[in-house]
């Protein structure tokens, strides 16, 4: 499989918004739409947790090109934690409840737009890297706190 | 804070790329082992993820916690 596209990207945005999905960017995927360079393989979103928009989620997926099963829609529907993706025309790892944030409603109202992209706040994003304890998150911690404060003083 | 000059310097490059231009140098893509091997998994709660991943993804992809 070929790596992520911004093309891609844009697919995500554009169907999961006919289909009224609410979800953000988050994690390294997320970073790098808010301007931070680095390298990751895949995009991460942190989606919604209900029924309603469970199912958005899951007509989304599909006219995207996701093979899922019947079962598979529904642990998607019902919002299992963590959800991934390989099933597709590129890898997604879909997150209803990261790590570090608590709700999806606080998330939201801190949310960054780019070019109609909803991205989880730099902030958000570095809390849940912290809360995952992993050690490839631990590691880019250092130069994503770096990032923040450039954008802050930037701003 | 005090930001490493060369790290500055790769926020102000990424600053004056367009969006397209950041993402397709961003956006690499490598096998990962065990990772990549089923079309979908799913787990009830993160700490089952975090669990899972410890049990069987090789140490050196760092998704183990500290």
């Amino acid at each position: 499989m070929a790596a992520f596209e911004y093309r891609q990207a844009q697919e995500i945005r554009d169907v999961f918004n006919r289909h009224a999905c609410r979800y953000l960017f988050i994690g390294k995927s997320g970073a790098i739409l808010l301007g931070f360079p680095d390298t990751t393989q895949d995009a991460d979103l942190f989606v919604e947790r209900s029924t309603e928009n469970g199912r958005a989620a899951v007509a989304a997926l599909r006219e995207l090109g996701f093979a899922l099963t019947d079962i598979q829609a529904g642990e998607i529907e019902q919002g299992k934690d963590f959800v991934q993706l390989k099933n597709g025309p590129f890898d997604l790892d879909l997150i209803f409840a990261p790590d570090g944030i608590e709700r999806f409603s606080d998330a939201w109202s801190r949310r960054v737009e780019v070019e109609g992209f909803p991205v989880c706040s730099l902030d958000d994003i570095i809390a849940s890297k912290i809360a995952s304890h992993r050690q490839k998150d631990l590691e880019s911690l250092p130069r994503l706190e770096a990032f923040r404060e450039y954008r802050r003083r930037n701003a | 804070m005090k930001i490493p000059q060369e790290w500055l310097e790769e926020f102000e490059a990424a600053a004056r790329r367009p969006l397209e231009q950041r993402m397709r140098y961003a956006f690499i893509r490598t096998y990962k082992p065990v990772l990549d091997d089923a079309p979908f998994r799913s787990f009830n709660t993160m700490e089952e993820y975090r669990q899972w991943c410890e049990a069987n993804l090789p140490d050196w992809l760092g998704y183990g916690r500290i």
